[in-house]
């Protein structure tokens, strides 16, 4: 299988036939990577300089002296300093993981009647909810703040994982559908002959044979309730609320830019999702690219 | 006794009522579908029909009401300078992005797709500027334009490429070329990622018989795998131009829309004109009109996709 789609994938280059291709190609690949890399080294090499060694001109990549000191300073639970970014990290956290659980229980029956139903405005339903993530931000914004303010949710982190739950909702929906096409209906009717409710044959059948989808919606409703940066810019305002996005804004305006503490908190922000990402990378992909192509 | 006797009377036909109603696919579907419903009338449509509604009202800063003005929000707008510096802006911004993404991501693809050595590490590492969130990239690129202390003013000197720093961030000529260069450090993998993707459902039959037939590396591309890719490309164009014509952050967080207004773009100007100057009103006329312009886009973004459908059914 492996084997398979290894040949098919060489081939399907259809590029491969002449060592000058390959070279171009290598090229290509080494000035991109080169594009990619530099500014997230630069980003780590300055996060173990000192403030003064940050400022060295021409630039250095590996400082005289490395010092941990900006990770310290915000990671250490005893400073005052560090108090606040890892309230920040956490506020992100609880923002993040409630979105995505609650994002995805809401998702999983939705994806399912949607594939096994047949119904009056199945499709115009559908199509509404394909388009939701086309519409500009801004325009939820003035609006929802308002209703939020009305709410009483101002300044909560329900405000935020209310609105973020509804961005992952297109393509949780679109992929776990395509999920729940694929599984024959023969399957679930089995487990009903044997016995179970319509609904126990669901969440003994159907839902495992679903699993890879739901971790792939997962993946991506975290990463981007873990970004997400203009809302929290919103519906935040006291300090100890915010989450990281907004928190490291609010955190370095008040020095002078300490630029290696900066990027110290960027790189410590990045980890989480650049981890999920690296381990789950096949469903992510898979989920980026099956969410926008396939209908 | 009298209340009662109605009461189990209305019991007994009403089990086989709700049987029947579980029966009925429409109900089962609804009751499903019910709390992402909720969710999406009360977080997307009630907020577009409300901003719709506030775009005729002006809304003064100092007080709660809100009074009628019918279309003034926006003949006031149409007729501002700094609307039509915005949509330049805007228009400067996105158009660029969009097209950068695809300058490196397509050979990005093209490239990896034909290297078998380390070819799914090499995606994961050009993933990962996509994957970071976007305020971080921000700050990365803020640092690495400082006009005093940043790595690229210091090669360019260091190398006597420059005499005097370059001003990336600060000049009204540079600003809007170097968000540009953030933002397709940030979104090419998108448009590889795609691109990997389109070339996987390119029949190797097909290539081999075109190969057979003489025809060269480059006839090949243009003749056998573009024609499969051409879908995919005019997807993800749309998906990265919409995301780029409402995008906030970058230039939010690197110039703040300056220096001078001239990297001012809609959505900046959207969030300015209702959370600074707090003319909601005002600002609701300015989204309605953005709203109106992107739909076209995702309505030709949702015909494309069902158009797909309808060749593949």
């Amino acid at each position: 299988m492996k084997l398979l789609s290894m040949r098919t994938s060489r081939r399907g280059s259809g590029l491969d036939t002449t060592i000058g291709w390959r070279i171009l190609s290598w090229i290509v690949i080494a000035l991109l990577l080169l594009f990619t890399v530099v500014p997230l080294a630069w980003m780590l090499s300055t996060s173990i300089k000192s403030q003064v060694a940050a400022m060295q001109q021409p630039p250095r990549w590996i400082p005289e002296v490395v010092t941990w000191d900006s990770y310290l300073k915000i990671l250490d639970p005893r400073q005052e300093g560090g108090q606040r970014f890892l309230r920040y990290f956490w506020n992100s956290l609880v923002v993040s993981i409630a979105t995505t659980l609650l994002s995805i229980s809401v998702t999983i029956p939705a994806a399912y009647a949607f594939s096994r139903f047949r119904f009056h405005g199945r499709n115009a339903l559908l199509l509404v909810i394909l388009m939701r993530n086309m519409f500009p931000a801004v325009i939820f914004l003035i609006p929802l703040f308002l209703v939020m303010r009305t709410a009483g949710l101002v300044d909560r982190h329900a405000s935020l994982i209310v609105t973020y739950m509804t961005f992952g909702l297109p393509l949780s929906i679109w992929l776990l559908k395509g999920y729940y096409d694929n599984i024959p209906r023969d399957l679930e009717e089995a487990a009903q002959v044997d016995g179970a409710t319509q609904f126990g044959a669901f969440l003994r059948v159907t839902l495992p044979l679903s699993a890879p989808g739901i971790v792939a919606a997962a993946i991506y409703i975290f990463i981007q309730a873990w970004n997400e940066y203009l809302y929290a810019l919103t519906f935040l305002n006291s300090d100890r609320r915010l989450t990281l996005p907004v928190g490291l804004q609010a955190y370095f305006s008040e020095f002078i830019t300490d630029w290696p503490g900066l990027m110290a908190s960027s790189f410590i922000m990045s980890i989480p999702v650049v981890m999920l990402f690296l381990i789950l990378q096949r469903f992510f992909v898979q989920a980026l690219t099956e969410g926008a192509l396939k209908s | 006794m009298r209340a009662s006797a109605p009461l189990t009377e209305s019991k007994a036909p009403s089990i086989p009522l709700l049987q029947r109603a579980f029966q009925n696919h429409s109900f089962v579907a609804l009751l499903y579908i019910l709390p992402s419903l909720i969710l999406l009338v009360f977080v997307v449509g009630y907020p577009i029909f409300y901003t719709i509604l506030l775009s005729f009202y002006s809304t003064p800063a100092i007080s709660p009401d809100r009074y009628w003005v019918g279309l003034s929000n926006y003949t006031d707008l149409l007729r501002s300078r700094t609307f039509w510096e915005a949509t330049k802006n805007t228009l400067y911004w996105t158009i660029p992005s969009t097209f950068g993404a695809f300058l490196l991501g397509v050979p990005a693809a093209l490239a990896l797709n034909q290297t078998l050595l380390g070819r799914s590490l090499l995606r994961s590492v050009f993933l990962i500027p996509w994957v970071i969130s976007t305020v971080a990239a921000a700050y990365v690129w803020r640092w690495l334009y400082h006009s005093d202390f940043g790595l690229i003013n210091g090669y360019l000197m260091a190398w006597g490429v420059s005499q005097r720093p370059l001003l990336f961030l600060d000049s009204t000529d540079l600003v809007i070329p170097s968000l540009v260069l953030v933002n397709v450090w940030k979104t090419f993998p998108f448009v590889m990622v795609m691109t990997l993707a389109g070339l996987q459902a390119v029949p190797s039959e097909l290539l081999e018989a075109a190969s057979i037939d003489g025809a060269g590396t480059v006839r090949r591309f243009f003749a056998v795998t573009l024609p499969y890719l051409r879908n995919v490309f005019l997807i993800t164009f749309l998906l990265l131009f919409i995301s780029n014509l409402e995008h906030f952050t970058i230039p939010w967080l690197m110039t703040g829309g300056g220096p001078a207004r001239s990297s001012q773009i809609w959505v900046i100007d959207i969030y300015t004109t209702a959370f600074r100057g707090l003319a909601f009103g005002l600002a609701s006329a300015y989204s309605t009109l953005v709203f109106g312009i992107v739909l076209l886009f995702a309505i030709l973004y949702v015909r494309l996709l069902t158009r797909r459908e309808g060749v593949e059914g």
